[in-house]
């Protein structure tokens, strides 16, 4: 009975906060409605690789043949059905979502078996290879629309919807790794020939990682197609991968809420990105110069110092600031070299932040900004130096 | 569609094959050394690549083949140039991207450096879209090519009983032509025919049409293989720099050093190798072989745009091919590179160009779910 | 009763043959040793056991099952289960949650179940955790179970391995030099626990190891293995007086 009461409350509680969402982005205009239904896709996106890629350590990078797939099961459908069969739209949403989420699942049970035999970056390559193949193929076939894409009757936004399917993958990413078959995906990550000698049927544990994140990435990529109302292969192309990958992988490999969160801001700082005024070469050099010498100087303290932790930090934020200042003498400086003032859309810098946010991240700090923990209470607490909570993922 | 295999073209097309095969395995040849030495796959070779034809083209803009237009005669020098320009340049962007990037995370796990390959291979296209002309594709001036002829190789000569039917039908056909011509004269108009003149000009027309089509059946027939000259300078500098890494990699010390670090990394560092010393002169042979690769490629192939991303597609199709013969495995990247360059060739000749950047990927699938090692590689057994 | 026959088991690595021919018998209870010099084949005889590797030729008999060539997890789920000689833990898992990868094999409930987080799969989670906790304290580890497990000193983690592959409840526990590294202190209380597992948890144990007061004071019999081939089997004295042995092996190393 307390379990009952617990889990209808927890799920009560997660469609209330997706009904908030709803309503506070209903009070906006269109653009950033949609870019709340981004958002909230990129979470399901980030949280559903980082089951492939974190959890069960399988590299995968091709992230968008997925979320393709499911989008163009969606698009597909909605072409040939929705005007047949007269349903309410969030229903019609439900039955594409399923839909997506099963063509994307046997999309990623093709991708999971040749995971069997492949490992590391031979799998990552293969993977990638899988969504180019899926996107050549999208565009070449009479059926699919193919360079142009296709334009999908009703445009259907909701963002309750998309919101609920990303709390859904929270919730089941945690389930699995609150019960003790999540640990068997951990362990397959950590060493395949270990966890066979204990039984640990890594055949099973792979695919079931494929086909449950490529179906979350497929239901995602449904309602995209429909929020959307048009789809084509270059929404869809091997940049959309890695920023997914750079998201799991700033988010910490394994940390399910780091993956959330990490979704969240990479997908928020670029879009501001859009919106500013064009800028000359000479600035971005500058930012260049600036970032190259504060990555090695944080890169020195975080390697070789040996004083307290407390300095530790503030020598890195002195040398961020630092960075900030050459960022701003340098501009000034460059100012007058005439070769370089030429103006850049600051839209042109999206793909350059995610790029450079790998690098360094990679340099400073490679497992990921949440490592392995996840946010909660008790890490927070243990962040301030309270009791010792343990320090890997069933427990955090 | 699907046309029909034309067999009379398929040697021109594996010609074909084999010449952009051998860029791809020069590429190929830098994967493959990385590979053997760091366990890693350089996912920014391609852009390696990609800047390397961006220097070639710089280096021509400097010689005069500008956007401005030059009229002089080019040299062997100024290939020689143009060459020299982007394997240095490719050299040093390898050597910086080593020892910046890659050597930092050598005592991390392999994905991290992986993750940092891509980071930089995606920085270097971003990048390159801002710094590199706006990102506008550039080609190399034709005038580039000292020798824009070609040369023809006739391996089956025209039908010759269709030739002689032609030749049979050729008196009419300037009979009926010369008829025409004279009945023209009389005509006022030469769209308003009286009914003499159109009976004529349908006979002439009917004379031309069938010795025509024999003429057709008769050349349908030939086979042949046209190859420019700079292509063959293309093929002949790729063996001789072949020759050269296989000389540098099997007689030399270094090369010998290179070999004992990528058989066992720790084990050569005991036995007093500078494994970084080696790691950086792999960069350099790999980037510079690249940057040559490239350079060809943007002079030879007349028409090659190069833009920001261009060398992500040459970088991939360049991997696979080390993978199909073997990674880690120097002749094997040769090998798997004509291979490749056939292989897509093959595809387009047999009707399906559209799905030609697919082959790669189809390739390199089926290798690795069915002989791993590729084709001169062995697979290895993991240690347990 | 004979739990577990090799019958002239042979693997090939290319043109080497690392073991050649290899016969012997474990009854059921049995505390055995193989022992050896490097390289002699020992390591490579728990990878064919284990279906790490498929011998070349010849035929392993589990319990009157032929197992040669049958896949690791299903190996395990027979019944037989192994420790590494370099060390293999789940190193960023907890100590507990090593032993519950071990424990899982014997689970019951569904994926769907735990992806859900349904009662029956939260039951089973916590009956795991109390299982996998009281083999901790088998090998006395039970103070260390929320540590890293990579973090734990080096003996430890042999403990931590052996307590890992009882908790998968095998009949046939084969153990990989379970005592490198160890100092003597810990090399004795390792005995006392190895014999504990046979004893008061019935498993049949067979154990690679090259420290002879170890396995002389602990196996009852005693297979040495040569360059891939027998050369000596008996109980430990025996063993320890046949010249060929002392000749490949006991010469050079006690």
């Amino acid at each position: 009975m307390k379990f009952l009461g617990i889990r209808l409350g927890s799920i009560a509680l997660g469609l209330l906060g997706c009904g908030l969402i709803q309503v506070i982005a209903n009070g906006q205009n269109s653009f950033i409605q949609l870019l709340v239904i981004l958002a909230g896709l990129y979470v399901t996106l980030a949280v559903s690789l980082n089951l492939i890629n974190g959890i069960t350590g399988q590299f995968s990078i091709g992230h968008a043949a997925f979320y393709q797939v499911g989008a163009y099961t969606a698009g597909v459908l909605a072409r040939s059905f929705f005007d047949k069969l007269h349903l309410h739209p969030l229903l019609w949403l439900v039955l594409v979502m399923i839909a997506g989420a099963i063509g994307a699942a046997i999309a990623g049970l093709v991708v999971g078996l040749p995971s069997l035999r492949l490992r590391g970056d031979y799998l990552a390559i293969v993977t990638l290879g899988f969504g180019e193949i899926i996107n050549i193929i999208a565009r070449n076939q009479e059926t699919l629309g193919k360079a142009y894409g296709l334009d999908i009757a009703p445009r259907i936004s909701s963002v309750f919807m998309v919101w609920a399917l990303a709390f859904l993958t929270i919730a089941v990413c945690r389930n699995l790794l609150k019960n003790v078959h999540g640990l068997t995906f951990l362990a397959v990550r950590e060493d395949e020939v270990a966890s066979a000698a204990m039984g640990v049927d890594v055949t099973r544990v792979k695919v079931a990682a494929f086909v449950l994140g490529s179906a979350f990435a497929g239901a995602a990529g449904a309602l995209y197609a429909h929020a959307l109302g048009f789809i084509s292969p270059t929404n869809f192309s091997m940049d959309v991968s890695f920023i997914i990958l750079t998201m799991v992988v700033l988010g910490g490999t394994g940390s399910i809420t780091g993956s959330a969160l990490a979704a969240i801001v990479l997908f928020y700082i670029p879009e501001k990105m859009r919106d500013l005024h064009p800028m000359p070469v000479s600035s971005i050099v500058a930012g260049a110069i600036a970032i190259v010498v504060t990555v090695a100087v944080v890169k020195r303290v975080a390697d070789n110092f040996r004083g307290s932790r407390r300095n530790k930090t503030l020598i890195i934020i002195g040398s961020i600031v630092g960075g900030v200042v050459i960022q701003l003498i340098f501009s000034t400086i460059l100012r007058g070299v005439p070769s370089l003032q030429q103006m850049v859309e600051g839209s042109k810098l999206r793909l350059v932040v995610f790029a450079v946010t790998l690098v360094i991240l990679m340099l400073l700090r490679p497992e990921g900004v949440f490592a392995h923990h996840e946010f909660s209470w008790s890490w927070v607490k243990k962040l301030l130096g309270h009791a010792d909570i343990p320090e890997t993922e069933m427990s955090a | 569609m699907v046309a029909g295999l034309e067999l009379f073209t398929l040697p021109q097309q594996l010609v074909n094959g084999l010449l952009l095969g051998s860029i791809y395995a020069l590429i190929a040849l830098g994967y493959t050394m990385v590979y053997g030495v760091l366990k890693l796959i350089n996912f920014a070779h391609g852009e390696v690549f990609m800047l390397g034809a961006y220097a070639a083209l710089f280096a021509s803009w400097a010689l005069g083949y500008g956007p401005g237009g030059h009229a002089g005669q080019s040299s062997i020098l100024n290939l020689a140039i143009m060459l020299l320009a982007s394997m240095s340049f490719c050299a040093l962007v390898g050597v910086v991207i080593e020892r910046f990037a890659y050597r930092p995370l050598r005592n991390q796990p392999r994905i991290a450096s992986l993750i940092t390959a891509i980071g930089l291979s995606l920085l270097l296209q971003y990048g390159g879209q801002i710094f590199l002309l706006n990102g506008v594709p550039q080609s190399i001036s034709g005038n580039v090519n000292p020798f824009p002829g070609q040369v023809s190789i006739s391996l089956r000569g025209a039908d010759k009983v269709a030739l002689a039917k032609a030749e049979e039908l050729k008196p009419a056909m300037i009979q009926t032509q010369a008829d025409l011509e004279a009945q023209l004269k009389n005509e006022k108009s030469r769209f308003d025919l009286s009914p003499k003149g159109e009976a004529l000009e349908k006979k002439a027309q009917e004379a031309k049409r069938s010795y025509d089509n024999l003429i057709d059946v008769a050349n349908a027939k030939t086979v042949g293989i046209n190859i420019g000259y700079g292509k063959i300078i293309m093929f002949v500098a790729v063996l001789g720099l072949m020759g050269i890494l296989t000389y540098l990699v099997m007689f030399t010390k270094r090369g010998r050093a290179m070999r004992a670090v990528s058989h066992d990394f720790s084990a050569s560092a005991l036995m007093g190798i500078n494994v970084d010393s080696i790691i950086t002169f792999t960069f350099i042979l790999g980037s510079s072989l690249a940057g040559a690769g490239a350079m060809m490629l943007a002079t030879f192939q007349s028409g090659t745009k190069i833009d920001p991303f261009f060398g992500m597609a040459y970088g991939v199709k360049a991997f696979v091919a080390a993978v199909l013969g073997g990674i880690g495995n120097i002749p094997g990247a040769v090998l798997g590179g004509l291979l490749m360059g056939v292989a897509e060739n093959l595809v387009d000749w047999a009707g399906f160009s559209n799905y030609r950047d697919a082959i790669a990927f189809v390739i390199l699938i089926v290798v690795l779910l069915f002989r791993p090692g590729g084709l001169l590689g062995s697979a290895k057994v993991e240690k347990v | 009763m004979t739990c577990l026959s090799l019958k002239e088991a042979t693997i090939k690595f290319g043109g080497l043959t690392a073991v050649n021919k290899v016969s012997f018998e474990l009854e059921k209870g049995d505390l055995f040793g193989l022992i050896g010099p490097n390289g002699a084949g020992k390591t490579t005889c728990f990878n064919m056991i284990t279906g790490v590797y498929e011998p070349t030729s010849g035929g392993i008999v589990f319990e009157g099952r032929n197992i040669e060539g049958t896949p690791s997890n299903r190996i395990a789920k027979l019944g037989i289960c192994r420790t590494f000689q370099n060390i293999r833990l789940f190193r960023s898992l907890s100590v507990l949650e090593n032993v519950m990868v071990g424990a899982f094999l014997r689970h019951k409930t569904s994926l769907a179940s735990a992806l859900t987080d349904m009662p029956p799969a939260i039951k089973e989670t916590r009956a795991l955790r109390d299982q996998a906790m009281s083999l901790l304290e088998v090998v006395d580890l039970a103070d260390e179970a929320n540590l890293r497990s990579a973090d734990l000193p080096y003996g430890s983690q042999r403990r931590l391995e052996i307590a890992r592959a009882m908790a998968t409840q095998p009949k046939l526990l084969l153990l990989d030099e379970p005592a490198a590294g160890m100092n003597p202190q810990e090399k004795l209380d390792l005995m006392g626990v190895v014999r504990k597992i046979r004893d008061e948890h019935q498993m049949t144990v067979l154990l690679i190891e090259h420290d002879m007061r170890f396995v002389m004071g602990l196996c009852e019999k005693i297979f040495v293995l040569d360059h891939g081939e027998e050369i000596a089997y008996g109980p430990p004295d025996s063993v320890r007086n046949d010249p060929k042995v002392i000749a490949a092996y006991l010469g050079e190393a006690v």
